[in-house]
C-alpha cells in the first residue's frame, strides 16, 4: 500500500474514532432511558418501557426544566451585553490597566468554580438577595468571561468603518447599533448567547451552593437521583431530555450565522 | 444638494504625537465645486477629510456650510456623506437596502426607501443589480453601489475618501466618467482625497495639496500643474525639472543661462528653482540662438518617450511628441516657453 492510501486509511480511522468516541457514551444513556430492567451483565435492557420517564415527570421534571430554562435565559440575557461592552472596551484600547481587568474579568476562568461559588455565597447571604436571584447573579458571573472572550475576537476582526459610513448617512447611534452593528455581530452575540445559556442551563455547583435547594433546576433533579440507587432510568431519561433544548439553540444559532454574509 | 464648503485653521494633533496630523488647514470649495485634495501618505489628507465629516474632533478650528459653523455638530446631523476607500457595502443588506439605508435612517419606511433609492441606483447604472446580495457583485460595482448609498443621502458635501484606487485603471476610467455624470445632474459640491495627481486634474476643478499636515498649495488645476507653490508640490504633480539658480530683475540666471520669467511670476529677487514641465519643452534644431543641449537617455512613456536631455551638469527631461524620434547622443536643441517658466523660492 503507498504512502498516501495510508495516510488515507489512518485519516479515515481517526474520524470514526472521533465520532465513536462522542456517540458511544450517548447510547447506554438512550437505552437506559427506555429500559425498564436492565439487570448486570445483559448487553441490552430485559424490559423495554418509559418507567424512567413517568418517575421523571413525578419528580417534577417539567418544572425543573423550566427554572434551567429561565437561569440559562435570564444568564444569557445578562452576561451576553455585559460581555459585548466588556469587549468592546477592551478592544477599544480606553480600558485604564487593560492585563489587570482582563484578568479580573477572566479570573472565574481560571478559578475553580466550587471557590467562586463560595466567596460569592457569602456576600449573596451578606446582600439577603433572593436564592433565584442570587443564583443568576453568579452565573452570570461565571457566563462573563466566555461571552467576553468570545465577543472580543469578535470585536478583532470587526472593522468600526461600517459604524463611521452609517454615521455620515444620517444614522443616529442608536440606529447604529441596531442596524449596523447588531446585524454584523450576530453570529458572535448568538454564539456567545448560547454559550452563557449553556452556563446557566447546565450549572450544578452554583445552583446548589447559592440556591441552596430552593432553585431545582435539571441538574439538580438529575443530581439528587443519580446520588440514589436504582435510578439509572429515570436519570438516563432526564439527561437525554436535557441535551433537547441545547441542541435546538445551537441549530438556531447556526442558522443565525448562516444567514449572515447573504442578503436580508 | 449644493454648498459651500470653507476649513478655517482645521488642525488635529493625535495624542501622543508631537507633530500635528493636519496643521491650521484652511480650504474653500464654491457651491458644487470638487476640490482634490492631493498628498503622500500620511500627508494628513484622509484626517482632513474625518475631521470635514464629523468622525474625528478637531483640535481647533472649524468647518462652516454655507458659513453655518458645522464643528460641534455630530457626523449623522451635518449632512456630509463620505464614501471610503473600501466600499463598506453593510453585508446584510442587499444592494437596494444598502442605498436605502440613508432613507431608514431617517425614519422612512422600507418601500419608500426603497423607491427613493432606485434613482441613485440608476445614476451609477446598476439599476438591475437591486435584489443581489452585496457578496455576489464585483469590486467595482460595489464601489459604485457605495457611491448610489452616498447619494441617496442627499448630502450638502461629498467626500470621497481615495475611492478609486483599490480599482484598475478601466475601472477607475468609467468611475471617472460616472463622477462627471453625477456632477452634471445633481451637481454636489465635492471633496476629493487622492495621491494621484492625474485623478486629481481628470475630476476636480481645484486641487489641494497637503504635505506633511501643512497645505501646501491651493488652486486651480493648470495652476497646480504650472505654478507649483513649492519643489514638493511640483514633484508631487509629476513635475521633473527642478533647476537651481538666482533671479535677478524678474530673470532667472542658472546652467540653462538667462531665462526671462512670466510677468506674473513672483519678481523678488534672491535664490530660486526654476521648475518647467516636461509636457511644455520642445526639441529644436539646434541654432546660435537656442539653448543646446545632449540626449543623454530615452524612457519609454506609453506612446511617448521621455528624452533627458544634459545642459552642462544639469539634466533636463522632455516629453516627446508621438512622432518625434531623436537617437542617444544627438544634439538638440530646447525650447523653453515662457508660459511653461515658473520659479520657486525656498523660504516664504
Amino acid at each position: 500500500m503507498s504512502a498516501p492510501l495510508i495516510r488515507a486509511a489512518l485519516g479515515r480511522a481517526l474520524r470514526v474514532a472521533l465520532v465513536l468516541w462522542f456517540v458511544v457514551p450517548l447510547v447506554p444513556i438512550l437505552l437506559w432511558a427506555f429500559a425498564n430492567r436492565w439487570p448486570f451483565p445483559d448487553l441490552l435492557p430485559q424490559q423495554w418501557g418509559l418507567d424512567g420517564v413517568r418517575s421523571g415527570l413525578a419528580a417534577g421534571a417539567p418544572r425543573a426544566f423550566v427554572v434551567s430554562a429561565t437561569l440559562g435565559l435570564a444568564v444569557a440575557a445578562i452576561a451576553t451585553p455585559a460581555g459585548a461592552l466588556a469587549a468592546r472596551a477592551l478592544d477599544s484600547g480606553r480600558v485604564p490597566l487593560p492585563r489587570l481587568t482582563e484578568a479580573v474579568l477572566f479570573a472565574p476562568l481560571i478559578l475553580p468554580a466550587f471557590a467562586v461559588a463560595l466567596g460569592l455565597d457569602v456576600l449573596v447571604l451578606r446582600a439577603r438577595a433572593p436564592s433565584p436571584v442570587a443564583v443568576v447573579a453568579v452565573l452570570v458571573v461565571a457566563a462573563i468571561p466566555y461571552t467576553t472572550y468570545l465577543m472580543r475576537v469578535a470585536f478583532g476582526a470587526y472593522d468600526s468603518g461600517y459604524e463611521d459610513e452609517a454615521r455620515t448617512l444620517g444614522a443616529s447611534r442608536a440606529t447604529v447599533l441596531i442596524r449596523v452593528q447588531i446585524p454584523l455581530l450576530a453570529p458572535a452575540l448568538s454564539g456567545a448567547a448560547f454559550l452563557a445559556f449553556l452556563v446557566g442551563w447546565s450549572d450544578y455547583v452554583v445552583t446548589l451552593l447559592i440556591g441552596g435547594g430552593r432553585v431545582v433546576s435539571v441538574p439538580i433533579l438529575v443530581g439528587s437521583f443519580a446520588a440514589g440507587t436504582g435510578n439509572s432510568a429515570v436519570v438516563a431519561a432526564l439527561s437525554l431530555a436535557a441535551v433537547v433544548p441545547p441542541l435546538i439553540l445551537l441549530i438556531v444559532v447556526a442558522r443565525a450565522g448562516r444567514r449572515t454574509g447573504t442578503r436580508t | 444638494m449644493t454648498t459651500r464648503l470653507q476649513v478655517r485653521n482645521l488642525t488635529r494633533q493625535h495624542p501622543g504625537q508631537q507633530a500635528p496630523a493636519l496643521d491650521g488647514l484652511h480650504l474653500e470649495v464654491d457651491a458644487g465645486g470638487c476640490l482634490a485634495v492631493l498628498g503622500p501618505s500620511g500627508s494628513g489628507k484622509s484626517t482632513a477629510l474625518r475631521l470635514i465629516a464629523g468622525l474625528d474632533t478637531p483640535t481647533g478650528g472649524t468647518v462652516l456650510l454655507d458659513g453655518a459653523d458645522m464643528t460641534d455638530v455630530p457626523a449623522e446631523k451635518r449632512g456630509i456623506a463620505m464614501v471610503f476607500q473600501r466600499p463598506l457595502l453593510f453585508p446584510h443588506l442587499s444592494v437596494i437596502d444598502n442605498v436605502a439605508f440613508a432613507g431608514r435612517a431617517a425614519g422612512l419606511s422600507r418601500s419608500a426607501s426603497r423607491a427613493a433609492s432606485r434613482r441613485y441606483l440608476d445614476l451609477v447604472q446598476l439599476g438591475g443589480y437591486a435584489d443581489r446580495a452585496v457578496a455576489d457583485i464585483s469590486g467595482g460595482q460595489a464601489q459604485r453601489v457605495a457611491l448610489a448609498r452616498s447619494l441617496a443621502a442627499e448630502p450638502k458635501v461629498l467626500l470621497l475618501d481615495e475611492p478609486f484606487s483599490a480599482l484598475d485603471s478601466a475601472l477607475r476610467s468609467d468611475m471617472y466618467a460616472l463622477l462627471r455624470t453625477i456632477r452634471d445632474e445633481l451637481n454636489p459640491t465635492i471633496v476629493l482625497v487622492t495621491h494621484d495627481q492625474s485623478e486629481a486634474a481628470v475630476v476636480a476643478d481645484a486641487i489641494a495639496v497637503l504635505i506633511g499636515g501643512v497645505l501646501e498649495h491651493h488652486s486651480d488645476v493648470r495652476t497646480a500643474y504650472l505654478r507649483p507653490s513649492t519643489v514638493a508640490v511640483h514633484r508631487l504633480m509629476g513635475g521633473l525639472n527642478e533647476i537651481p539658480g538666482t533671479i535677478v530683475a524678474g530673470v532667472h540666471h542658472s546652467e540653462l543661462g538667462s531665462v526671462v520669467l512670466p510677468a506674473d511670476d513672483d519678481p523678488r529677487d534672491g535664490p530660486a528653482t526654476l521648475v518647467i514641465r516636461q509636457e511644455m519643452l520642445r526639441l529644436v534644431p539646434v541654432t546660435a540662438a537656442t539653448l543646446t543641449g545632449v540626449v543623454t537617455a530615452l524612457q519609454p512613456a506609453g506612446i511617448r518617450q521621455r528624452a533627458c536631455v544634459r545642459v552642462g551638469t544639469t539634466s533636463v527631461f522632455v516629453e516627446l511628441a508621438p512622432h518625434v524620434t531623436v537617437a542617444p547622443g544627438a544634439q538638440v536643441g530646447l525650447e523653453l516657453p515662457t508660459e511653461a517658466l515658473h520659479a520657486v523660492r525656498a523660504g516664504p
